[in-house]
């Protein structure tokens, strides 16, 4: 074990090539995703949250199901979608790093949604009653709604980000875990560990830890001087 | 200044029944009554923000600032919040010194408290002119000198403005101080109207006259 450990820091310090390859699949895949479901989930929460209409209960509850969706049920959705018997065969998506992103997107999306349905629910009434008392146009209501919503929008990422950088069911279904291709570092470990290639596990298990750590730390400071 | 005729109900049960009238131009209009008896109902109703049963505005073509009882701060400065409704730099100072405010300028509005809330609230709304200003409680939240130097600037309002003010309040010493001409709610019915010292002092229904003893305002008998 601890020779383990001093061979994943040496091959950290050394930039193993592998090592980053999996570092830079990763990065593409986990930032893509959670970066695409913000901008997707945002604007459907703050509307969720912020609108009564018929149907919009149903609505909550589908989405609070999706957010339980288990990753292995999208990559299987995904994959019989994309998979030589799919529908979207032509697109020649399945073992890419695209689908992969996109199996995120259809997972962490949901979260965003939900978290910020939840957020918006709460200060809505307020924010509408008083901009609508003081007879704003809607789309200054809307803007004010947004600009409330600010602070949970980066608790929002945090949750999305860290679905995706720790995900491992879905994007091993759809992307293959394929070496130098589609490999992140989830999958990785998995494969290094069943090998016995426990140095490399771990080194991209410390890796992971930090990236999340560095990651929590700014958007934490970031909004902490936002609110302040 | 018209209202039309209208009804509002929750549910099955029909909490508010209020006739066609009209609201003096310049004057402040106290609208009393019980809990329950339908005030905040009306101010919701009359300011859009809920809809009637008849799903028309009861007041049309008017320019109408709301309050509502809960007051909100929006996620900025307290001098943000003042010049979100009017850029008028000038009068958003005089706001602030009209009500003990202009020392909190800079400070985050969410994080005011209850009765500083309330006066950013009002000072607020008061930015910029209306033909009709529904103020729901605006100073429930308030301590005795907030509340008066809140009501100096709301006539200072009405008289600058020309506005008609519809100020719902449970508190007849603050209608006797701030309004001309009241209305009286009884169980989501307007039972009373008219001046304020014939409707505290020789009230002609028996229900108004009920409710004043039981504040401790004794009609002339």
């Amino acid at each position: 074990m601890k020779s383990s450990l001093i061979q994943a820091i040496q091959l950290i310090l050394s930039g193993n090539a592998e090592l980053m390859n999996i570092l830079k699949v990763t990065a593409r895949m986990s930032l893509t995703s959670s970066l695409c479901a913000l901008l997707i989930g945002v604007p459907i929460g703050i509307w969720l949250g912020s609108r009564r209409f018929w149907g919009r209960d149903a609505l909550v509850v589908i989405n609070r199901t999706l957010m339980g969706t288990p990753p292995v049920v999208c990559g299987l959705l995904f994959y019989l979608l994309f998979s030589g018997v799919g529908p979207f065969r032509h697109l020649k998506l399945l073992f890419t790093v695209k689908i992969m992103i996109l199996a995120q997107v259809a997972l962490i999306t949901p979260i965003v949604v939900g978290n910020m349905e939840t957020y918006t629910a709460s200060v809505a009434p307020g924010v509408m009653e008083t901009a609508k008392g003081m007879g704003f146009p809607r789309w200054k209501t809307f803007l004010l709604l947004g600009n409330e919503c600010v602070y949970p929008i980066f608790s929002a990422y945090l949750l999305a980000f860290s679905r995706a950088i720790a995900e491992v069911g879905a994007v091993s279904m759809v992307g293959g875990a394929i070496a130098w291709k589609t490999n992140v570092m989830t999958t990785a470990i998995m494969q290094y560990t069943n090998q016995g290639n426990f140095s490399l596990g771990i080194a991209l298990g410390l890796i992971l830890m930090t990236a999340s750590l560095i990651v929590n730390t700014v958007l934490t400071l970031l909004q902490k001087r936002l609110s302040q | 200044m018209k209202i039309a005729a209208f009804t509002k109900t929750y549910g099955k049960k029909m909490v508010l029944r209020f006739p066609a009238c009209e609201l003096p131009q310049g004057r402040i209009v106290a609208v009393i009554g019980a809990n329950g008896s339908g005030k905040s109902t009306l101010a919701k109703v009359l300011s859009g923000i809920e809809p009637s049963d008849q799903r028309v505005r009861p007041l049309m073509g008017v320019s109408l600032g709301y309050l509502p009882q809960k007051s909100y701060g929006f996620h900025m400065s307290l001098r943000a919040n003042l010049l979100l409704n009017g850029g008028d730099k000038a009068l958003a100072a005089r706001r602030m010194d009209a009500l003990k405010i202009r020392d909190l300028e800079k400070a985050r509005a969410d994080r005011l408290s209850g009765g500083e809330t309330a006066r950013m609230a009002l000072a607020r709304l008061l930015m910029r002119p209306y033909d009709l200003v529904i103020l729901d409680e605006p100073t429930a939240a308030m301590d005795r000198e907030s509340t008066l130097l809140a009501e100096q600037l709301v006539k200072d309002y009405v008289r600058e403005t020309g506005c008609t003010m519809l100020l719902v309040t449970h508190s007849l010493q603050q209608a006797r101080r701030m309004a001309q001409e009241v209305l009286f709610l009884y169980n989501g019915t307007l039972v009373e109207r008219g001046p304020i010292a014939q409707v505290l002092h020789r009230p002609e229904r028996e229900e108004t006259r009920q409710f004043l003893e039981f504040y401790g305002f004794a009609p002339e008998a």
